[in-house]
């Protein structure tokens, strides 16, 4: 049985790994992506130039950033960077999980940053689908970030 | 033999896509829990923002939807994006993307383009930075020089 424990800098390993649940893409995965991003491009829903469609290139992003919460409470934290790379189009129907590893930790002006590599497969063929590394904000012990004080 | 397209230059500028992010395409993206500063206005209170924030990645999509409907198959794959989220950005706010071309290169053989791009709020203010890349060999829909 999974322990969670609260999310801290103190807490958080370089090298520590992590993976996602699988996830089976449904066509209204698809749907509820598209509204929430406005982005109902034909190639998510009809056809495209791989031959039937695809997913759009970055839905399963939170999947990878999700992974944490698989072992600590996250109370709040910021997304600072991104980085995709695009490998192999996602399909409808694929099963996917996404696999992730600290690659680094460190404070800069007063504030802590996560850094973790991802890549996300097609369970089974273990296909890389996408990959590249974000850089995720560890709030204060007191949970307010400074970035809201003006906001 | 993939076709070079001459009319892709550096300072080349991809036409613009504004967005309004509602709470309701917040909730869409991030998935309605409590005690999420995305989803639960009091939490994103106590948390110290003024409204709940839609979530930074929302505007890598915005990057992803303008190279997709360029660039097409050679974004899809080999394609790249890199951000830096700069600023916070409030459920309600608009933001407008946009990207300039920086580099054409050949790779393999290919003609990759680079571009730099960014997400600017109502104000003008920056709220991502970063770059976006990938083969322009199959070009679905050109971008008209100004």
């Amino acid at each position: 049985m999974m322990k969670f424990e609260p999310i801290s800098y103190e807490v958080v390993t370089v090298g520590e790994e992590f993976f996602s649940d699988d996830f089976l893409i449904k066509p209204e995965d698809l749907e509820t992506f598209a509204f929430a991003v406005d982005d109902h491009d034909p190639w998510y829903f009809e056809d495209s130039a791989f031959g039937g469609p695809i997913v759009h290139p970055v839905m399963m992003g939170n999947q990878a950033l999700m992974m944490r919460h698989s072992r600590y409470i996250i109370p709040a934290g910021l997304h600072a960077k991104m980085h995709f790379e695009f490998v192999s189009p996602m399909r409808v129907g694929m099963r996917v999980r996404s696999y992730g590893k600290v690659i680094d930790k460190y404070e800069k002006r007063g504030r802590h940053y996560m850094v973790t590599e991802f890549q996300t497969r097609e369970e089974g063929t273990q296909k890389v689908l996408t990959q590249g590394h974000f850089t995720q904000m560890l709030f204060s012990k007191s949970g307010v970030h400074e970035h809201a004080k003006n906001r | 033999m993939p076709k070079i397209d001459d009319s892709i230059v550096p300072g080349l500028r991809l036409p613009a896509l504004k967005k309004t992010i509602t709470q309701r395409n917040i909730d869409y993206y991030s998935g309605v829990r409590p005690h999420s500063i995305h989803t639960d206005p009091e939490w994103a209170k106590a948390k110290g923002f003024a409204a709940p924030l839609a979530q930074a990645l929302m505007s890598t999509a915005y990057v992803s939807q303008m190279m997709t409907t360029w660039l097409g198959q050679g974004f899809v794959v080999g394609g790249k994006i890199s951000a830096s989220f700069i600023k916070p950005v409030l459920s309600g706010e608009t933001l407008t993307a946009q990207a300039v071309v920086k580099a054409v290169e050949q790779i393999d053989g290919r003609c990759y383009v680079s571009v730099e791009c960014w997400c600017e709020n109502s104000q003008g203010e920056k709220t991502m930075v970063g770059s976006a890349s990938g083969f322009s060999d199959h070009i679905r829909q050109p971008v008209l020089s100004s």
